[in-house]
């Protein structure tokens, strides 16, 4: 095992079901120590593609590499390697949180020694039955489970799932300090809020196809700033929409609101020409960038309400 | 609430190396400890009940009883050598009925088991570890093998419990074992019929439901074909046929390959399992 190679590998990867094509041949990498945001709507293939990673479902083609070892040939050492959060945590219902961390230490084959800062840094129950436990205390068990035995990759299945503000802000500063411990994450999600705090780049995700993998900050800048402009006379959305950088533009009686990219130049030039009442530039969500590439490919965004 | 700032320390010692020893065996047995108990508690009753009604019993027409032909059919054998108590036991729990209640039960939580640990999630907790399918499925197979263990010794200490009940019981404890033996071979032929269909079959309850029902299936071709000489394929094609319960304890005599084709029988099924349970993908549900 080199440091200099990529911690996850991910080539040309296919995965169908029957005539259902789930994964259609995405390629990426990610880098050790860096945490990775795999972004995409319900039914994307998010899911499907971690569980080849973790060979639970086997790839119709292509390959997948964990710390230099193929997922599929080499799976029983990459798993000793592994921390594995599903996207819906269900654990059997007669187990107290206590055995069942037992339990999954013991097949993990290590002492649980990341048990008891967990344990209190997500105030995690450990003494009822789990059938007593709501979503978010078993999302809190499941993420115990991903990380008490200190492994060096994690895939985690929308992770922020189930936990309040608090606790995904608790959970956020955790995950940067595992990252600051050498810690690859791989984390999905299909909120882009979740991942933009805490990760370096994103793969987005579309109907089994890779639309993009960027940098959250090439994102940010493709955002571009949120513009809320008022008029005193009558203008057209169209007039605005055309206007170089300009997009998602928005139309509430008089005040327009727009995303725009790149130079002002153009857009302070053609305001110049109305009669502006208010006006207010602030960073655009990334959400909205987000969307987008959720979005058919390039749709006229020009909406009047 | 999480409020509490907790560091991990940067230097954090590799975790120490923990032992496996059967944890999904010991947990399967866990998850089947109802069916189990309930199986167990049918034993001990049945033992009690023959042993509480065999003096009444003994003082009426018992032969005649036990030899008639409907008898014959519903038991899935004949009793031609009757000698008292150890008839009755043999009849009332070594018949083809103790492979339909038994097999029944060993049957549906073998194939219920990996299905029901997919429904609870612990599937893919557990494969995401250093786990491999084959040992995830032998576990599970020893596990339901375990389960059967304990219901033979269940039997066998009914029975010794009913014998208190009776004045002079005379049963021949090492033809009992034997006849233990053979009903094994029966259980153990259940387990992997039940591991089969649990290896591609979602629904833990439809899995179970279905080896049931094919161990039913399996008791109707007994009965039949018991009836005439045309139906006797029927019979030889069945597992019942070969568990030989009635015949090992009250005549003392065994047909020495039978049990060997129910444990053959169980292990085809259970091996074709593995092969389909490493093949396959495994459900989200």
């Amino acid at each position: 095992m080199t440091t200099a190679t990529p911690a996850i590998e991910i080539n040309q990867l296919k995965k169908y079901y029957g005539k259902i094509e789930a994964v259609k041949g995405i390629s990426m990498s990610v880098e050790r120590g860096e945490i990775f945001g795999f972004l995409g709507p319900n039914g994307a293939g998010k899911t499907t593609t971690i569980r080849c990673m973790l060979n639970l479902i086997y790839p119709t083609s292509g390959s997948i590499r964990i710390l230099s070892m193929d997922a599929q040939s080499d799976a029983i050492n990459l798993h000793k390697h592994l921390g594995y959060l599903p996207g819906d945590v269900r654990l059997p219902g007669d187990m107290t949180g206590k055995q069942v961390i037992d339990y999954f230490s013991r097949l993990q084959g290590l002492e649980p020694v990341l048990l008891n800062p967990l344990v209190e840094m997500f105030d995690v129950e450990m003494k009822r039955p789990i059938k007593s436990y709501s979503k978010g205390m078993r999302q809190k068990i499941g993420i115990v489970l991903a990380f008490m035995c200190d492994p060096d990759v994690l895939l985690l299945d929308e992770p922020t799932s189930g936990l309040d503000p608090l606790l995904q802000k608790t959970f956020n500063q955790f995950l940067l300090d595992e990252q600051a411990r050498g810690k690859t994450i791989f984390m999905s999600s299909h909120i882009m809020s979740d991942v933009e705090k805490v990760c370096h780049r994103v793969a987005v995700i579309r109907k089994g196809e890779l639309v993009t993998v960027e940098t959250v900050e090439a994102l940010r800048e493709k955002a571009g700033q949120r513009v809320t402009v008022e008029f005193g006379d009558s203008v057209a959305p169209e007039e605005l929409a055309r206007i170089p950088g300009v997009s998602m533009v928005q139309q509430h009686n008089a005040q327009y609101q727009f995303n725009i990219s790149g130079s002002m130049d153009a857009l302070i030039k053609a305001l110049s020409r109305h009669n502006v009442v208010r006006l207010n530039a602030e960073e655009a969500p990334l959400e909205e960038v987000f969307l987008k590439f959720y979005e058919e490919p390039e749709k006229t965004t020009v909406e009047t309400r | 609430m999480a409020t509490t700032t907790v560091t991990i320390p940067q230097n954090l010692p590799a975790p120490k190396k923990r032992a496996h020893f059967i944890a999904i065996a010991m947990r399967m047995l866990a998850n089947g400890k109802l069916p189990v108990a309930y199986g167990a508690f049918y034993a001990v009753l049945l033992a009690i009940i023959v042993g509480l009604i065999y003096p009444t019993i003994s003082k009426l027409n018992f032969d005649a009883y036990v030899s008639s032909s409907i008898l014959t059919g519903i038991l899935g054998a004949k009793v031609q050598h009757i000698s008292g108590y150890t008839t009755l036991v043999a009849v009332e729990l070594y018949s083809a009925l103790y492979g339909l209640i038994f097999g029944g039960i060993i049957g549906y939580l073998a194939g219920a088991a990996i299905p029901a640990t997919a429904e609870n999630g612990t599937l893919d907790l557990a494969l995401a570890r250093p786990v491999s399918r084959t040992r995830y499925y032998l576990e599970t197979w020893l596990g339901t093998f375990l389960a059967a263990v304990l219901i033979s010794v269940l039997t066998i200490i009914a029975v010794w419990i009913g014998s208190l009940f009776v004045s002079n019981p005379n049963i021949d404890w090492k033809w009992l074992l034997i006849t233990q033996v053979i009903e094994f071979a029966f259980l153990f032929m259940s387990t992997g019929l039940g591991l089969l269909f649990g290896s591609f079959i979602d629904a833990s309850r439809t899995a179970g439901g279905i080896v049931v029902g094919i161990l039913f299936l399996f008791y109707m071709m007994n009965t039949i074909g018991g009836i005439s000489d045309k139906l006797n394929w029927m019979l030889k094609i069945e597992p019942f046929y070969y568990t030989q319960g009635i015949q090992a304890l009250v005549a003392h005599d065994i047909t020495g390959w039978y049990p060997w084709v129910l444990v053959v029988a169980g292990l085809v099924f259970g091996l074709i399992g593995l092969v389909i349970f490493n093949k396959r993908d495994l459900p989200t549900t």
